[in-house]
């Protein structure tokens, strides 16, 4: 039987190996002999009277083959009406490995337009209708497709203009002989989001509760739950700035708030233009807080209730490139009647492809925390601190994640084999 | 006069503003309000992928317009994505042509490998998505406003595959958290060799992982640990579209199941019957494997053994289907041990989520576990943080989970806008990946 010592040589033959294999790898293999040309799709134009020329030099990225035989695609261009008039007809019936991919497309002349602009027009469309072949062949690499211009997204005949309404309800429950949970969740939310003004409004409620059964009669029993509001404006000014307002209400147990009311109103400078956000943006945000809580429990600072002023600055950094993407938030907090009360975040995480094949990812928050003025001056039991249900008491929290990812070996693996399943199915739900 | 039904192009455009001539390409001087009004016959595309970068999607190919309704939509864009060999991802891209586009059908590939990072992995679904949408949008009038760039390769070809479809992957993660009064951390580290090739498969792994909680109660400290490792083989024969043959091999070592070393060798047999080459769509798989396992314990069992060799048997059934109209994955497990039949268990799992009506979906996930073969039980009581922290196993019948929600979303039809001000949180919607 194979014991402890084993494993430790396996895993130290793994690094060894590990170790060595990458050297030899850094060598690019040499090019074979004479390669072949990279396969292109082989065309067929079928139009009688066509200015073939025409075509080679405007569809690069086919073959256009004088028969029907060797050709893989067959475009076929006729007029609906007389010759000269009317619209033009271009169909496409795949042949060999593309049988059954059929399209057909239609070129309409506006009067007045010359041979050429119709030669032209046509071409257009016959390159736009061979790119689903060409996609299929490794040509597909050294294609790109452009649209010339800008069009505003919100270029639509919409009768709701842009409302968009939704209405969910969830509920998970789980057990096994001595445990079991119960968790129901609902909200509605309607949005309303343009180039100029994003409006998101949502109500939501949470309920969860959890049972243990310790045997002889001993059961302990827990219920926690939630509800709020939250509502959010901007108003876009220009491709820098925005202004808006963040509204919320608020109540929850683990928080110990019976009733928090919320109203900030905010300003936002991305140093980037919003238009590259997918790419980079660099946003600086302040917030003036108005809050009215009341609590569950008195709190250590022997309040029910209070009015509270809170300023908060945060700054956010995301960057998406091929080498990776990384992200920074620093952001800090104060309430103005105790300058003392304060929290400051900061929040990295950071993807780097370092190397063909080697990668790391980094995430990391820290958090000095000074302002939990709604813990209850009651405390938590045994039972609420090991399950995780109130707040409690402290100065800092963390959280560090690390993980290194390396792959040698085969480059050419595209294959799918999908026997005996992909070793384990995973399974994830987003809401 | 007559006016063709089907791409009318720029005529349309010339019609709206009352030009007297109109050409290809568009001239500039017709200016942006030209391009809005193409922009408004654009193409209705229902993008339906769970795990793409969609804002990253809509600020590139801006020539079609989004919807959230797959009913509206005159294309319906199902996105579904495999693991290759290589650990990277096969995405498939079925394009459905709806509505006025009901004659037109497409399937487009795109590979991304294991170590491509976000951005390229967008980028290369981006130029797939493009390529695929064009037979669609060569149909309408924006048609004339888009370019095709096409550079010419250089002449090197593929070289020769030195590593034989060999791909090795060494990988390793911590986690690290905690405030005052608590502590956690979880480490992991695994090693994989595999060779995946359409006529067999073969997999390696070996992996650990240790995690430990650390909690400060009043003076006191409460500590909770587990570990395990994990070695295990498999090998996979084709024979054909439906059969398939191997054998699974597994060591593994858990302080949760009370196992010091358990070994398992199982030949097994594999029917599906829809071809294998539909997987990424529909599969349905009846998997028979029989097991021979001699087992090692940590502690001595509620049996009273502290080793033995078992005999097993289990069958499984999977259906996956990822459709038009949403996503069916049900699966049932059930298996026996030979000393004793009685020593069984039975598991099955179910998650259905429907589009229904427009713009109505609704999910039901449901798992339920009927258990009778739990031999490695810890022989002593467990203590009240082993309970309370789940470190080890409990004695159970059956355990079980059950979600059920719905959505329903009606307003707008259009999903074109993205507006990062403030931040994009909860784009709304639901999403259920199954890989």
């Amino acid at each position: 039987m194979k014991t402890r010592p084993v494993k430790a040589a396996a895993l130290a033959a793994v690094v060894a190996f590990a170790l060595v294999i990458p050297a030899g790898s850094q060598v690019p293999p040499p090019p074979p002999a004479g390669p072949p040309p990279p396969p292109i799709v082989r065309v067929f134009l079928d139009w009688p009277g066509g200015d073939i020329e025409f075509f080679k030099a405007e569809i690069p990225f086919v073959e256009f083959v004088p028969g029907q035989e060797e050709a893989q695609v067959r475009v076929v261009i006729a007029p609906q009406g007389p010759p000269g008039a009317g619209p033009i007809t271009i169909s496409f019936f795949g042949l060999k490995e593309f049988e059954g991919e059929n399209n057909t497309l239609t070129y309409s002349s506006a009067p007045g337009d010359k041979p050429e602009d119709v030669r032209r027009g046509i071409a257009g469309l016959v390159k736009l209708g061979l790119l689903r072949y060409a996609g299929k062949t490794p040509a597909a690499k050294d294609l790109s497709v452009r649209f010339l211009d800008q069009a505003k997204p919100t270029s639509v005949v919409d009768k709701y203009d842009f409302w968009v309404f939704s209405l969910s309800a969830n509920a998970f429950l789980m057990g096994e002989t001595q445990f079991e949970e119960g968790m129901y969740y609902g909200s509605f939310s309607a949005n309303r989001v343009t180039p100029e003004l994003k409006v998101r409004t949502s109500v939501s409620g949470n309920f969860s509760k959890s049972k243990f059964d310790f045997g002889e009669g001993e059961v302990y029993e827990s219920r926690s739950h939630g509800y709020g509001f939250s509502g959010l404006v901007v108003k876009s000014l220009g491709e820098h700035w925005s202004a808006g307002a963040f509204l919320s209400a608020q109540s929850s147990t683990y928080s110990n708030l019976k009733l928090s009311l919320t109203a900030a109103p905010a300003v936002e400078f991305d140093l980037f233009p919003y238009s590259e956000s997918t790419k980079r943006q660099l946003r600086i945000l302040y917030r003036l807080g108005f809050t009215r809580a009341r609590y569950n429990e008195e709190t250590i600072y022997f309040k029910t209730s209070e009015s509270l002023l809170q300023g908060a600055l945060s700054c956010a950094y995301e960057v998406v490139r091929p080498w990776g993407r990384a992200s920074l938030t620093l952001e800090g907090s104060h309430y103005f009647h105790d300058f003392a009360k304060n929290r400051l975040e900061l929040e990295a995480s950071v993807e780097f492809r370092v190397w063909r094949g080697l990668s790391f990812e980094i995430d990391g928050g820290y958090a000095r925390i000074r302002d939990q003025i709604a813990l209850s001056a009651g405390g938590a039991t045994y039972e609420e601190i090991l399950l995780r249900q109130r707040e409690l008491s402290t100065g800092y929290s963390y959280s560090f994640s690390v993980g290194l990812n390396f792959s040698f070996g085969s480059t050419r693996s595209n294959v799918v084999n999908p026997r005996f399943g992909n070793g384990g199915r995973s399974i994830s739900i987003s809401m | 006069m007559r006016k063709p039904l089907a791409s009318t192009a720029c005529l349309v455009l010339s019609l709206i503003l009352g030009l007297s001539v109109a050409a290809r390409p568009l001239p500039a001087q017709e200016g942006q309000a030209g391009i809005d009004e193409l922009k408004k016959t654009a193409l209705r595309v229902f993008l339906d992928c769970d795990y793409c970068d969609i804002e990253y999607i809509k600020t590139e190919i801006t020539f079609v317009n989004y919807v959230r309704d797959r009913l509206e939509a005159q294309v319906h864009v199902l996105i579904t994505t495999q693991a290759t060999g290589g650990g990277g991802r096969e995405y498939t891209l079925a394009f459905i042509g709806q509505n006025d586009c009901r004659d037109l059908a497409d399937t487009q590939k795109y590979f991304s490998s294991k170590t491509d990072t976000e951005d390229d992995v967008r980028r290369g679904l981006v130029k797939a998505l493009k390529l695929g949408l064009m037979s669609y949008v060569g149909r309408t009038p924006i048609a004339c406003r888009i370019a095709v760039d096409y550079t010419r390769p250089d002449a090197a070809g593929p070289g020769r595959d030195r590593w034989d479809s060999w791909v090795f992957s060494l990988s390793g993660s911590g986690y690290f958290s905690g405030q005052a009064t608590y502590m956690s951390r979880m480490v992991d580290a695994s090693f994989s060799a595999n060779r995946v090739t359409p006529a067999s498969k073969l997999r390696f792994g070996f992996s650990v992982d240790s995690s430990k909680r650390r909690y400060e109660i009043e003076e006191e400290v409460i500590t909770g640990t587990r570990s395990s490792w994990d070695a295990s083989g498999l090998f996979v024969k084709s024979l054909g579209e439906h059969w398939s043959a191997g054998v699974f091999v597994e060591a593994e070592s858990s302080l949760y199941s009370n196992v010091d070393l358990g070994l398992s060798a199982a030949p097994a047999v594999e029917y599906n019957v829809f071809p294998y080459s539909q997987s990424t769509r529909r599969q349905l798989r009846l998997l028979y494997t029989l097991a021979v396992k001699p087992v090692k314990y940590r502690e001595e069992t509620v049996y009273a053994k502290t080793r033995e060799t078992l005999f097993q048997e289990s069958l499984a059934a999977t259906l996956d289907l990822r459709e038009k109209w949403g996503t069916v994955s049900v699966s049932a497990e059930g298996s026996h041990y030979f000393h004793d039949f009685s020593k069984n268990r039975l598991d099955v799992f179910g998650i259905v989520n429907l589009r229904l009506y427009k713009g109505l979906s609704v999910f039901v996930l449901y798992g339920r576990s009927w258990i009778r073969d739990q031999l490695a039980l810890l022989g002593r009581e467990p203590t009240f943080e082993e309970q309370i922290l789940r470190l080890r196993e409990l004695p159970m019948n059956s355990n079980y989970f059950i979600s059920v929600g719905f959505q329903f979303t009606f307003g707008s039809i259009f999903t074109n806008v993205i507006n990062p001000r403030f931040g994009s949180s909860g784009g709304g919607g639901m999403g259920i990946h199954i890989d």
